[in-house]
């Protein structure tokens, strides 16, 4: 088997850790401290982590343990996430076909703990992590949960210098930020931090649950006056043949693969997408040394941004309007993508099929926000084509229809991260004032968010769905009072 | 334009009514549900299937739907299969309990059985004995699935011509000349006859008829967990907890647990009920401690006083049927009541004679359904 190791890469430096040892059906492999089992194998060429019940091969779709493509057997528990497991010695980890087995093993005992704290942030992307921080700061005790082994949240893995205000980091590289809130967040007497922590649900008892979602078994009931909720979004899948197959990937866990944790995800790819997140992507891949044949896009027109586009363009990468994705073919894994033109209605033509040769199909079709934690807890929620799908009805202040429950980031709607970080300073700077501790910077990121950043002409379309569900507090008054 | 009828809940109830009337080649039927089909308890429930209960009625009822479970399936692919129920008793007064109960089912051709602990770690690998005593196996009782009970009757409707809609909510029903007029969110709707099978909604809605029936609902919880191959059959209750755990046809293991609860109050997703589904079915089947939980939801028992069902033509109300009032069994009775509203709305005599003791006038008569003992 090939390596997919990137040992050269113009931009990031991939500093290792040490070498484990584990075990994949039953062959002994190895991997670095700090990546996940999935990064660790997919390093080594394997492709296929699971089967379906009906017996399709199932692969890495999505890397941040959104999908359920990748469940394993880890140590005997069935149905682990391996793109979320970090990976470390000894580990077995064996391939699933169908239906689990029941777990052969039991581990210790879950230990239980009460947290009670002035807020909850749940989601460490740029929104938890900026609310986090504004909070703290002025002497707010908070929990910060986050279900990955690392914070970040999608920051982690972009590449580019971030445009913009340097308020907002303008010109610093997203996974840099990241890295430096991170560190702030730890430093802080006041934040206390859960990774590898899910909250996965709000009781009629007053507490946010949350568990470990690996290592030590941990069950936490957290109790605080105010939650900001901050779970991002995730990556949509695209209609087309086989699109089950290994090698169909979305575009953010080809990101999560190369960017953090250098690793080549294939060879020859084709792209389905041309919005900033597939020209991006795209660009990182020639980076990452990947043959990019083609970005296809269904539109008329390119998604993205200019820069982004002729970057691309100089690069030889041909971006094919009209035209989309028929399907993939290839044993356990894919060994070809078939494109087709389509008409005014989006419908496929016949006889304008292209054929390519590669290993790598990535999907930068959109992101859905993940809403179901605010949906189970009661916020009310409305489907908004513009920001991606169900987000929940919010005012000025970022608050939703439950008193003290607030919104930021792309859960919010999806924007982009510098929306993020703005979103989450507001819902922070918010609830500041109504603790009596402003500094009089909340109407200034307002004024910012809406009067300067959401001005932008690329941002019409997610600067009008964001209107369409932010409310006065009397308008807010008056839903809550209906919906109860 | 008046329809024939108007049958208000497309839960299983009324659309199983629906199918055996069309079957028999009544048309012009509309179902109308305020939110869309299963919505209520059907696509809750735990889809047990049993005949042992502890009244005549409820066992003659539930004898004629275990009969016509498996011809349903053969005919619409429901899932079903006879998997058997089994009850674990953990205190000694229970056992003496379940040995009247048991000799009362078998009097009535219901095959139950008491088992020993050994027979149970047969009927159920895995399982752990240790505080078991005794246990009541049921082979005839078994599962259905209530995703093809609704899904699949629905399109057997559909191809014949109902007409289903959804998001129709009844607010109101009155008298006009000689039929009803159901008032609703997308206005007027008018037929010769109405069918209330509006579960939770039931009570309410027949109150603007001046019908008052003593239907309470009541918070109930369930939660499913991951999909494992097949481990045991039965569905299993825990006697002393008044909880019970079934492996679902597509793996996923389903538990119920009763919590305190108020009747006629919002239900909510509580810690208490986790807490008590966890502490129950992990000492019985330990590896359940490393399984996750994927859903929990809530629902309503639509509860009566004497706990059976209030089901066929309204008295004094010509033209006005109801099918409610469930207690938690109204999944699996809902062939046999399908067919009997049929019967009724066709003019006959349900073919079970003890549907009739089941009807809306007994609480003002006061002709409450006697148990051997109140039981599940
Ligand atoms: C694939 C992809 C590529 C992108 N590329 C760019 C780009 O190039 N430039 C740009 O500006 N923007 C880009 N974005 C958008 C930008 O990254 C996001 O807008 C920004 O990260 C959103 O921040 P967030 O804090 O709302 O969410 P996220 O960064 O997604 O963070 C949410 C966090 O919440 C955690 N979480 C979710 N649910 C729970 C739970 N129940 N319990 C605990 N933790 C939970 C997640 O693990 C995650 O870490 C991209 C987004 C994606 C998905
Ligand atoms: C947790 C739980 C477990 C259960 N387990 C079992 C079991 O194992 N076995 C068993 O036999 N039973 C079980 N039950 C009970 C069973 O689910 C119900 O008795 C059965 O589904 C009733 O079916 P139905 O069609 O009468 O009512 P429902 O399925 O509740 O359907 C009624 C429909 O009417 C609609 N509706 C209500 N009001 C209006 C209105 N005003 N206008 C329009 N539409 C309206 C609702 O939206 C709903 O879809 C369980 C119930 C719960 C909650
Ligand atoms: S959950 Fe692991 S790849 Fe999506």
């Amino acid at each position: 088997m090939r390596g997919y190791r990137i040992e050269e890469h113009p931009i990031l430096k991939f500093r290792r850790g040490r070498v484990v040892k584990f075990r994949f059906n039953g062959v002994e492999v190895e991997g670095y401290e700090g990546e996940s089992v999935l990064a660790s194998l997919y390093a080594l060429g394997y492709r296929v982590f699971s089967y379906s019940k009906t017996g399709r091969p199932r692969g890495a779709f999505c890397m941040i343990g959104k999908c359920s493509s990748c469940l394993a057997r880890v140590n005997g528990v069935p149905n682990t996430r391996i793109c979320i497991e970090p990976v470390r010695d000894g580990l077995v980890v064996e391939t699933q076909s169908g239906l689990p087995e029941i777990p052969s093993e039991t581990h210790g005992d879950v230990s239980e703990e009460e947290i009670e704290a002035d807020a909850v942030v749940v989601g460490s992307g740029p929104a938890g992590l900026q609310a986090a921080l504004t909070l703290a700061g002025h002497g707010l005790k908070v929990v910060l949960v986050e279900e990955h082994f690392k914070l970040g949240g999608q920051l982690v893995k972009q590449t580019h210098r971030f445009f913009g205000d340097t308020a907002y980091y303008g010109g610093v590289r997203g996974f840099r930020i990241g890295e430096l809130l991170a560190e702030k967040v730890r430093a802080s007497s006041n934040i206390k931090v859960l990774t590898s922590t899910r909250v996965y649900g709000f009781f009629a008892e007053g507490y946010l649950g949350a568990a470990t979602v690996t290592g030590e078994p941990r069950h936490y009931l957290i109790k605080s006056k105010y939650t900001i909720v901050a779970t991002g979004a995730s990556e949509r899948l695209a209609l087309f043949e086989n699109n089950d197959l290994p090698g169909v990937m979305g575009a953010g866990g080809a990101q999560t693969l190369m960017n953090e944790y250098g690793i080549r995800p294939g060879d020859r790819a084709v792209v389905v997408g041309s919005g900033n997140v597939g020209l991006i992507v795209a660009y990182q891949l020639l980076q990452a040394g990947v043959d990019v044949k083609a970005i296809l896009e269904l539109r008329d027109e390119i998604g993205g941004w200019f820069v982004h586009a002729a970057k691309i363009r100089r690069h030889g990468v041909p971006i094919k309007t009209r035209r989309t994705l028929l399907r993939v073919e290839g044993h356990d894994r894919v060994e070809k993508a078939v494109s087709v033109a389509v008409d005014g209605g989006y419908n496929p033509i016949p006889g304008t099929e292209e054929a390519y040769d590669v290993d790598l199909v990535l999907l930068a079709v959109g992101l859905q926000p993940s809403y179901a934690l605010l949906g189970q807890m009661g916020a009310v929620v409305k489907h908004v084509p513009e920001l991606g799908g169900l987000v929940p009805v919010r005012t000025w202040s970022m608050e939703t229809s439950i008193p003290g429950v607030y919104v930021a980031g792309d859960l919010s709607g999806v924007e982009e991260a510098t929306a993020a970080f703005l979103e989450g300073e507001l819902a922070a700077r918010s609830i500041l004032e109504k603790e009596g501790l402003a500094d009089g910077g909340r109407a200034e990121v307002l004024h910012y968010l809406w009067n300067v950043y959401r001005m932008s002409p690329v941002l019409e379309r997610a600067r009008r769905g964001k209107l369409s569900v932010t409310l006065s507090e009397g308008e807010m008054e008056e839903l809550r009072r209906g919906a109860g | 334009m008046a329809r024939r009828l108007i049958i208000v809940g497309a839960g299983v109830t009324g659309l199983m009514t629906a199918k055996f009337l069309v079957d028999r080649g009544f048309s012009d039927i509309l179902v109308i549900d305020r939110k869309y089909p299963g919505s209520g308890g059907s696509f809750r429930c735990a889809t047990g299937v049993r005949a042992s209960f502890t009244s005549r009625e409820h066992i003659k009822v539930m004898l004629r739907a275990v009969d016509l479970w498996p011809k349903l399936s053969k005919e619409l692919g429901i899932k079903y299969s006879r998997d058997g129920y089994l009850w674990l008793l953990t205190r000694d007064r229970d056992v003496e309990f379940f040995r009247e109960a048991v000799k009362f089912q078998n009097s009535l051709g219901v095959p139950t059985r008491l088992v020993t602990p050994e027979e149970v770690r047969e009927l159920a690998p895995t399982i752990n004995t240790s505080s078991v005593v005794a246990a009541v196996y049921d082979p005839i009782a078994g599962k259905a699935s209530c995703f093809d009970s609704v899904t699949n009757t629905l399109t057997h409707l559909l191809a014949r011509g109902v007409e289903v809609k959804w998001g129709v909510e009844a607010r109101k029903i009155a008298r006009e000349g000689r039929g009803f007029v159901v008032e609703t969110n997308i206005g007027s709707l008018r037929a010769d006859s109405v069918l209330v099978a509006a579960g939770d909604g039931s009570r309410r809605l027949l109150e603007t008829l001046g019908v008052d029936l003593p239907i309470r609902n009541l918070p109930k919880h369930a939660l499913v967990t991951e999909a494992f191959r097949p481990v045991f059959k039965p569905l299993i209750i825990d006697w002393a907890t008044s909880s019970y755990i079934v492996q679902l046809f597509n793996g996923n293991f389903y538990i119920g647990a009763d919590i305190p609860e108020v009747y006629d109050t919002v239900a909510k997703v509580k810690l208490e009920f986790l807490r008590k589904a966890a502490r129950v079915w992990t000492s019985y089947f330990p590896w359940l401690r490393e399984v996750y939980v994927l859903r929990y939801w809530t629902g309503y028992y639509d509860m009566t006083p004497d706990h059976h069902p209030v089901i066929g033509p309204v008295e004094g109300l010509e033209g006005v049927y109801v099918a409610a009032g469930f207690s938690g069994h109204g999944f699996m009775m809902s062939p046999a009541v399908g067919e009997a509203l049929a019967s009724y709305i066709l003019g006959e005599r349900p073919l079970v004679p003890e549907f009739e003791r089941l009807s809306p006038g007994r609480f003002a008569r006061g002709e409450l359904i006697k148990e051997i003992a109140v039981f599940g």
